[in-house]
């Protein structure tokens, strides 16, 4: 049986972290498929790190905030050093659902590929709404990583994502602190991994803000397209 | 250039010298990152001294005003710096998120043994 780890970076997240805890234990409970988790406290200033205690959530509190990208970088690690054979990242603030890990972790399972992301813009499933700018922002770093790498991407934001162990190795030695999803989604492309984009329906968040605001879209729209065409300059070897 | 300019110059790089032996006695720059301001503070002390030097580099590069040479020589210089400094702490940053991502593994390590 491989060994699946949930990496589910939390900031401030004391309104939902509790929640998906106990859907964690319920789907353990009802499925044959086993998920660990940890939960990465990325220096909350409410009260996550009380709940994660009390409540004996599987965590580590980071001493200092880092960002998301440290966040679930710290996760990589931990997955690298207990020996995982899988990790998946999966949001602390609700928007993700369980019932779609089964989807991620099946290509994986039988090696057809080594990246799985869960996307809100294919096959039709999903529900969310975004506003129209939003999606022109998705459209254009959408065109900007298929130039660089030739993969086509929908959902170039998602968070839930799921890798295998080589991947993981990775990921624990090297990992980008800003707009992460985006950037290693290309690298991996490059790399020559196998990655595939299955399509997840993704909940209106149970509490917290979102880590995108709305005046700072176009900012990290320049950025991310910025950063995608100096990895388009690099080479990589698998 | 002028005797006044070439006083204020003189007495600038004085200035910068002595403010970085200060820095450096008070151990707040270490020996290896006040090399760069003592080399620049030097600079200016020789340039300063030679006359008519800068006004002929100036006629050479085609500034009508020495001034101007002297404001784009500083320019330049401090881009350079403030890039060096950039690389700086993209490195330092690199490396404190390291270390907050090690620590943070060790407590829970550590949490996970008693």
């Amino acid at each position: 049986m491989k060994k699946v780890l949930l990496i589910i970076p939390a900031y401030n997240e004391e309104d939902s972290i509790l929640k998906v805890y106990k859907e964690i234990k319920k789907y353990n409970e009802e499925n044959d498929m086993v998920l660990d988790c940890i939960v990465i406290n990325d220096g909350s200033k409410d009260k996550t790190g009380e709940i994660l205690d009390q409540n004996k959530i599987p965590h580590i509190d980071l001493v200092e905030n880092l960002g998301i990208g440290g966040a679930v970088q710290t996760g990589y690690k931990y997955a690298y050093e207990k020996n995982y054979d899988i990790a998946i990242q999966f949001d602390g603030d609700g928007q993700h659902d369980l019932k779609y890990v089964k989807k991620l972790v099946e290509p994986i399972m039988n090696e057809t590929s080594d990246f799985v992301i869960g996307s809100r813009f294919v096959e039709g499933i999903s529900d969310f709404k975004t506003s129209f700018m939003r999606r022109v922002g998705i459209k254009i770093i959408s065109f900007f990583i298929h130039m660089t790498c030739g993969f086509k991407l929908y959902d170039t934001t998602s968070g839930f994502r799921a890798c295998n162990k080589e991947i993981i190795n990775l990921f624990a030695k090297d990992y980008p602190r800003e707009y992460p999803e985006p950037i290693t989604t290309v690298e991996i492309v490059k790399r020559g991994f196998k990655v595939k984009e299955v399509g997840v329906n993704m909940k209106e968040r149970m509490g917290g803000k979102s880590s995108i605001h709305t005046w700072k879209d176009f900012y990290y729209m320049v950025n991310v397209c910025l950063s995608i065409l100096v990895i388009g300059l690099r080479r990589y070897q698998k | 250039m002028s005797k006044n300019l070439t006083f204020f110059v003189l007495f600038f790089a004085i200035l910068l010298f002595l403010l970085i032996l200060y820095l450096l006695k008070k151990n707040k720059i270490s020996v290896r990152y006040s090399l760069v301001w003592f080399f620049s503070s030097i600079l200016i002390f020789i340039i300063s001294l030679i006359p008519n030097l800068m006004t002929h580099l100036a006629n050479l590069f085609g500034f009508e005003l020495l001034s101007n040479m002297i404001l784009c020589m500083f320019i330049g210089i401090l881009l350079l710096i403030t890039l060096a400094l950039t690389v700086m702490v993209t490195g330092l940053k690199r490396r404190t998120t390291l270390l907050i991502q090690e620590v943070s593994l060790l407590k829970k390590e550590l949490e996970e043994r008693k």
